[in-house]
């Protein structure tokens, strides 16, 4: 038996994390015997490895948490792990062949196992900052350094970036290329939560009026103007509408939790008006985006493809879906819809899922919404609470925003769905958001125990001490 | 329906049925804590502690604790009475928003001071800090019963 050495450290039971846990797993399991059954055609387990490498990671962070004992939230780790469980499911379901890497010693891995690995340094980047980070002043302190940080990532990507299918947003370094806009979103929301902790009783109390208009005073909106700046010469440099939308949304998001102002937010709201029809007038990027959404059949085998494949795949899908292995894209065919790995990811599960899984896994990103605000709700101070906001939006606003892109409900932006999507630089950044909740979600060092009350006998010995005492100084 | 379709069918809408049973278990939890939250009595946490009292009222070492908007001065409806010839019927106002404590002045004659320094426009106050109004003086204590 090992002690833990550290000071301080005990561990301590986290009992619903555990039953959720244990949950979860039973249902990727059973999932998984769904879709090696459908596969094989009679009753299989297929070659489980990828799924018992996952669930053995899950299990090995959950025992970490209980082993360092810090009185973080429960729920969200779980939500997360079923998430990412659904999408190696999926992954392994796809054709392997979809994207290969060549991973030196380690062979040359497919889609599935490459998901497997980014998932498990997910979940471990989430166990490290949930279990690492006890204090915010590195994050805090340095604001316009974290700030300059972000402004360098995105130069960097302007100059240096490679297009990829039209949109400029990946930055190689040597071997290694990742999409810095997922990080830089991590960056932008730490340092509005600096910015607005710092100036939120100027930006709530102080005013300008205009006429009947009651407008936040001037000097405060630059940071907005800059917002609006920064979001329009990402779609311009970089055609990456969804970040842009995304960057602007969760700073609106975050004005409003910080003043609690709609006159913002309705400013924010005219600007994005203003900056979107500007964008449609200069971008044909934009236009073809609009026109598709508007009606993708008008070029049901040009731009429009994609859209209607998706829209098919949901209408295929029905209620309860044709079954995990059973959908249209043979895992040895062509994909029935360009990008299912990412982009349409969630059309490939409301395919095989139905809408009975399609509105659980809306379910799911509705509680990482609810712990994430819960958690913004209790923080100690403004800074923290900002944070935990901003992280929620980031997650959640994405995911809302590429599932309504996938069901035509908004015009499609190429942003990730959180944790189900493929993607290494996606599953990164959401495991840095999930892991910063969790270190803020921590209630902090219980109150000491109540001392026990003293038996009879003490309490004649404690009057017997207390007089000696009086005696003594007496004396003196 | 063969055997094997009844396999099937089982295995997926067992996996549907315990994504479902995830999201129930969550929400029984959610809406457990929910409740919590709610009953627990909003109170706000501080109290007064009096310092110097010239007067005699109120009595110097009370307590007196605090609503989430308290005023404080001469007249009655106040929620801290103060008996002191130097404060106005109406004097300052401490307003707990949040998670922090403010003091405004409400257009006194002889002012508010908080720390010694007099008061203009709502300021935060920190436990321990002192507040004089007129020639009372108090300190901003936390609530006894948290």
């Amino acid at each position: 038996m090992t002690t833990p050495s550290l000071a301080g450290v005990h561990p301590r039971p986290r009992g619903r994390e555990t039953s959720l846990l244990a949950l979860a797993a039973a249902a990727l399991v059973v999932g998984w015997l769904s879709l090696a059954t459908t596969q094989a055609g009679h009753l299989s387990a297929g070659d489980p490895s990828l799924l018992v490498i996952y669930l053995v990671a899950a299990a090995a962070i959950h025992v970490l948490f209980v082993m360092t004992g810090r009185r973080t939230d429960q729920v969200l780790f779980p939500a997360v792990v079923l998430l990412g469980g659904i999408s190696l499911l999926f992954m392994a379901r796809l054709p392997p062949s979809l994207v290969t890497q060549d991973a030196g010693p380690a062979g040359v891995l497919t889609l599935a196992p490459l998901q497997l690995v980014w998932l498990v340094l997910s979940l471990s980047v989430i166990g490290t900052l949930a279990v690492v980070v006890r204090n915010d002043t590195w994050l805090r302190n340095y604001k316009y350094t974290w700030a300059a940080a972000g402004v360098t990532l995105l130069l960097l990507v302007f100059l240096f970036g490679v297009e990829v299918n039209g949109v400029r947003l990946t930055l190689r370094i040597g071997p290694l290329a990742g999409q810095p806009s997922e990080l830089l979103k991590i960056i932008l929301v730490v340092f509005l939560a600096g910015y607005l902790a710092e100036n939120r009783a100027l930006l709530a109390g102080t005013s300008l009026r205009v006429g009947p208009l009651d407008l936040p005073p001037l000097a405060y909106l630059l940071p907005m103007l800059a917002m609006w700046g920064i979001a329009l010469a990402v779609v311009v440099v970089q055609r990456d509408l969804g970040a842009a939308l995304l960057f602007f949304a969760v700073f609106l998001g975050l004005l409003y939790v910080a003043t609690q102002r709609t006159s913002f937010v309705a400013l924010g709201l005219l600007l994005a008006a203003v900056g979107s029809v500007f964008l449609y007038a200069v971008e044909p990027t934009v236009q073809v985006r609009v026109a598709i959404w508007l009606d993708p059949f008008a070029q049901a085998l040009g731009s429009g493809f994609q859209i209607v494949r998706g829209l098919y795949a949901f209408g295929r899908g029905g209620l309860l879906g044709t079954g995990l292995g059973a959908g249209l894209p043979s895992p040895d065919g062509t994909l029935a819809v360009p990008a299912l790995q990412t982009d349409y990811v969630f059309a490939g599960l409301a395919e095989e899922l139905g809408a009975a899984g399609a509105i659980a896994l809306i379910g799911l990103y509705l509680v990482i919404a609810e712990r994430g605000l819960h958690i913004a709700a209790r923080g100690a101070d403004d800074f923290r609470a900002i944070l935990a906001a901003g992280l929620t939006l980031v997650l959640v606003l994405q995911a809302a925003l590429i599932m309504a892109g996938d069901l035509k409900l908004v015009p499609l932006t190429g942003v990730t769905l959180p944790f189900v999507a493929y993607g290494g630089s996606s599953l990164l950044g959401s495991g840095i958001c999930v892991g910063l909740l969790l270190a803020l979600s921590d209630a902090g060092v219980e109150a000491p125990a109540p001392p026990p009350a003293l038996t009879r006998g003490e309490r004649w010995r404690a009057r017997g001490r207390s007089a000696a005492g009086r005696l003594e100084r007496a004396v003196r | 329906m063969s055997a094997f379709e009844v396999l099937v069918w089982t295995l997926r809408l067992a996996f549907l049925g315990l994504l479902y049973l995830f999201l129930a278990v969550l929400a029984r939890g959610l809406l457990r804590d929910l409740r919590a939250a709610t009953s627990q009595t909003v109170r706000a946490a501080g109290a007064l502690l009096v310092m110097a009292a010239p007067a005699g009222t109120p009595a110097v070492g009370a307590t007196m604790e605090l609503e989430t908007i308290s005023t404080i001065g001469r007249d009655a409806d106040n929620v801290v009475v103060v008996d002191d010839p130097f404060a106005s019927t109406h004097h300052a106002r401490l307003t707990f928003r949040g998670r922090v404590w403010y003091l405004e002045d409400l257009g006194s004659t002889n002012g508010t001071l908080l720390n010694g320094r007099p008061v203009q426009g709502a300021v935060p106050v920190g436990f321990g800090d002192e507040v004089a109004v007129g020639q009372t003086r108090f300190r901003l204590e936390p609530a006894s019963g948290t």
